[in-house]
């Protein structure tokens, strides 16, 4: 029998729409006849763009939602007939996407016994369940710790062992890695991949990440509540064009050598992962391939990592930019709560920089960038804007803010007002600027993030979440700050509206000269956009350089749980085996040219 | 400043009062709220306070981490006191200045008031101080469960204070967050009159309710995702026995109760 069964499945809603006339109600379909056959034991992906109906087929597996038309069977059990529903939710658990959101209790394992606790199992059986549970999660240590208290990896890991305890045949994951930074990302990941490989159970994890995809027995594609394509990984992303259209991604690899094979290489166009890669480039070369594990035993001296990031400094004093300057921050000192956040921080960036700052969670990013408009005060140490120390003149603060624009992450959470053109004009209106200039500033802001004027009247929270982030975004462009600085600006989006917001930084960068700061964790978005990049580790700036710098250092890069972009990878293991080839190759593009170049003398010599 | 406040937090340590049943702990509180307004004597008090000095030798919660709990609540007991002394007009007069007249009974009021403020505080702080909220939560559960019969939801309340609890500190942290956001567009928290400050309040409020309905929204189908179907059919994983310790604890607290009203007739 099959786990998950899906026949005609069809869902209408209604929503309210904008029409000449007024608003008015229309439906509209979020599944259209979809027919998917998930047998248990399987591990299978879905993807597809925000909006393209993968949610909403999650929340019927969970009997949370009911087919307007057809009909959906989990394990047999029809989840329209109402007295199926307990059954159904404990065969066929949910995880979401909000780590926060998804925890009832205030102690770890009085949550993971929620759920028994519905099914109304006995004391001693929930015992039992809450702790097989931790164990499978590898928790058990956490057990009466506060949800709060934990990291976004490890409550994801919580909420899984929660759906655990119930002891079901499958598990639905609703993009549960969005929100996570790497190392919490690759803990769920290998959470869930052990569950399918380990216990046997059913898994359905719906993500835009395509490193995860590639990892699974079996991909769906789902666009405009159609299922568009189904096959095994290899089948599903060697198309690359089709997939691209859908609004998705490929892993690096798989892209160039995509453009290998355009430009008439004869490489498999199926490449998923960096062995993948690089047996297929032996194979061409007519090179055995030895895949072994790199062997990282390079001892991480942070000391002298700083020291060496450190000669880059330049503190002279008439520095055109930003200087910060032996910075450090004490949390909570001279209490038991105390934590060291920044330690003595040097970086100089010229005005008009791009520039990328990198570090695992926990290694100051946000604390750092919180001083640069002076919404934080250092312990000790300063920042100077063209030579002047921002803190010196307390009055002076607005105006320092106004001049270094900093945006949050998921800043579409601080939108308020009714209309999008009003909530643009908040940071214009708090300058109390004349009203002609307001207007002038809050056009060209929403030009330049690529909203249209039949937006300005529209309230902000009827749009999409790429909108909103942008919206936000135009929010702090409209003060025009000469620093704008963005913290994880792409966190949680699909990678359409993970495009579209870096395309508008680009833009922004290069029209209006204006100097920016990107905190992120994608590599590969750092990889693509900045000039030179800033790593902070512990507190510290451990590495300022080039892209081609920094990810050259793989070594050091994974010592503090950091990743380069895959692409590097690839290189490095090339190198590794005695192919000549450069080792800061770190783009796809560039990748694609060293290589047909490399792919193509093989030729020439036969 | 919300750092101070110590009713509400947890205090981790091994003690005789930490291991009780939160039942007995919830009821002992109760009473012993009883007794402080019933007791008007100096004489009486004098025996709270030495119930009270007991239970806190036993609890091994630092005494002046308990004290910080009434820094913050420091002006309304002054206030009272002050309110005590100039409006009670009774007794003998031993201080008189123009429209102020201060009397021995005011004094007296003042102080006895005070007193009754600070044994509350100290006293309620110590329950939530060694209970943890979840002990606290389930005992509130068992023992409003007779009243169900008369349409008492125990259950809800319970489900309801449980993910207030879980939720102030995300909110907290929210509140923070956009703060920050909004001071980095400009605005203005601290300058401006009442009718200033209050809108500029708009900017934090909005998002914050936007945010919290949101989570709501999330968590309840989170929670019906995990079967749940309130009370009905539910277990409990730790569920609440009297232990002979538990019944020892009762019977101090029949015997508190006992000499309280024996204290209030004398004296």
């Amino acid at each position: 029998m099959d786990m998950v069964k899906a026949k005609g499945l069809t869902y209408e809603y209604k929503r309210m729409v904008d029409t000449d006339e007024g608003t008015k109600e229309e439906k509209f379909l979020a599944l259209k006849n979809v027919n998917i056959a998930i047998e248990k034991g399987e591990f299978v992906a879905v993807l597809g763009h925000n909006g393209s109906g993968k949610s909403t087929f999650a929340k019927h597996i969970n009997a949370l939602v009911k087919p307007t038309e057809g009909t959906l069977w989990i394990k047999g059990f029809d989840t329209k007939n109402d007295e199926f529903v307990w059954d159904i939710r404990q065969s066929a658990g949910m995880v979401f996407q909000n780590p926060d959101n998804q925890l009832v209790a205030t102690v770890v394992e009085e949550d993971i016994a929620f759920g028994p606790e519905n099914l109304g199992l006995d004391s001693k059986e929930i015992h039992n369940r809450v702790d097989s549970a931790l164990d499978t999660v590898r928790m058990q240590e956490y057990r009466k710790n506060s949800p709060s208290k934990l990291s976004g990896g490890q409550k994801q890991r919580i909420a899984i062992a929660g759906v655990l305890a119930m002891k079901p045949d499958c598990i639905v994951l609703d993009e549960p890695t969005a929100m996570l930074d790497p190392l919490g990302r690759k803990d769920v990941i290998e959470t869930v991949m052990r569950l399918n490989r380990e216990e046997g159970i059913t898994i359905v994890l719906i993500t835009h990440y395509m490193d995860e995809a590639v990892r699974a027995d079996r991909v769906f594609v789902i666009d405009d509540g159609d299922v568009v394509m189904e096959g095994v990984p290899k089948e599903i992303f060697c198309q690359v064009d089709k997939l691209k259209g859908y609004g998705l991604d490929v892993p690096q690899v798989t892209e160039v050598s995509n453009m290998l094979s355009k430009k008439g290489i004869d490489i498999a166009k199926d490449v998923l992962n960096v062995d993948d890669m690089v047996s297929e480039i032996c194979r061409i070369k007519g090179i055995e391939a030895n895949l072994s594990e790199i062997k990282r035993d390079v001892p991480l001296d942070t000391d002298a990592l700083k020291k060496e990031a450190e000669e880059r400094f330049d503190g002279s004093e008439n520095f055109d930019g930003i200087q910060i300057k032996n910075l450090t921050h004490i949390y909570n000192p001279g209490t038991t709560f105390e934590k060291k956040a920044l330690d003595d921080v040097n970086i100089s960036i010229k005005r008009g920089e791009f520039i990328g700052i990198i570090g695992h969670t926990g290694s100051g990013k946000s604390t750092l960038i919180q001083h640069l408009n002076a919404i934080m005060t250092p312990t000790n140490g300063g920042i100077f804007l063209d030579g002047t120390d921002i803190f010196a003149d307390k009055t002076k603060l607005k105006s320092v803010r106004q001049r270094v624009g900093l945006v949050f992450q998921y800043p579409e959470h601080q939108l308020f007002e009714m209309t999008i053109y009003k909530d643009v004009a908040f940071g214009p209106t708090n300058m109390k600027l004349p009203e002609d200039e307001i207007k002038r500033r809050v056009k060209s802001a929403l030009e330049t993030v690529g909203l249209s004027e039949k937006y300005y009247e529209k309230s902000p929270f009827e749009l999409s979440g790429g909108q909103k982030r942008r919206v936000a975004i135009a929010g702090v462009l409209a003060m025009e700050p000469e620093v704008l600085v963005l913290d994880e600006p792409t966190a949680g989006l699909d990678p359409k509206g993970r495009d579209e917001i870096l395309d508008a930084v680009k833009k922004m960068q290069e029209k209006l000269g204006i100097t920016v700061i990107l905190v992120s964790h994608s590599m590969e978005d750092v990889a693509k956009l900045v000039s030179r990049i800033v790593v902070m580790h512990r507190g510290r700036c451990v590495m300022t350089g080039t892209p081609r710098e920094v990810f050259a250092r793989v070594d050091e890069i994974e010592k503090m749980g950091l990743a380069a972009p895959q692409i590097s990878y690839v290189f490095e293991k090339l190198n590794n085996i005695g192919i000549s080839v450069p080792k800061d190759v770190y783009t796809t593009d560039e990748a694609a040219d060293v290589l047909y170049k490399l792919l193509s003398e093989k030729g020439g010599e036969n | 400043m919300i750092r101070d406040i110590t009713i509400g937090q947890f205090y981790p340590v091994d003690s005789i009062i930490h291991i009780l049943d939160a039942r007995i702990k919830i009821i002992a509180t109760f009473i012993y709220i009883i007794s402080l307004f019933i007791m008007d004597s100096f004489i009486a008090y004098g025996f709270v306070i030495l119930a009270l000095a007991l239970v806190i030798k036993s609890s091994k919660v630092p005494l002046s981490f308990m004290l910080r709990g009434i820094k913050s609540i420091f002006i309304i007991i002054l206030f009272t006191a002050f309110l005590n002394v100039f409006t009670t007009t009774e007794g003998n007069v031993i201080f008189k200045a123009g429209f102020i007249t201060i009397t021995s009974k005011g004094v007296y009021m003042a102080v006895l008031m005070c007193l009754r403020l600070v044994l509350l505080i100290v006293g309620s702080s110590l329950m939530t101080l060694t209970t943890t909220p979840i002990q606290l939560t389930d005992g509130i559960e068992y023992i409003l469960r007779p009243l169900k019969k008369i349409g008492v939801p125990s259950h809800e309340i319970a489900m309801m204070m449980t993910i207030a609890l879980r939720f102030i500190p995300i909110l907290l942290d929210e509140t923070d967050k956009i703060m920050k956001a909004q001071q980095a567009r400009g605005a203005d928290f601290d300058t401006g009159n009442i009718i200033q400050k209050a809108k500029s309040l708009v900017p934090i409020l909005v998002p914050l309710f936007i945010s919290a309905f949101r989570r709501a929204d999330e968590l309840a189908m989170a929670m019906e995702a995990r079967c749940y179907n309130g009370a009905e059919n539910r277990t409990r994983m730790n569920v609440m026995h009297f232990q002979s310790r538990d019944y020892k604890a009762l019977v101090v607290v029949i015997i508190y109760t006992v000499l309280s009203f024996v204290l209030r007739y004398i004296f």
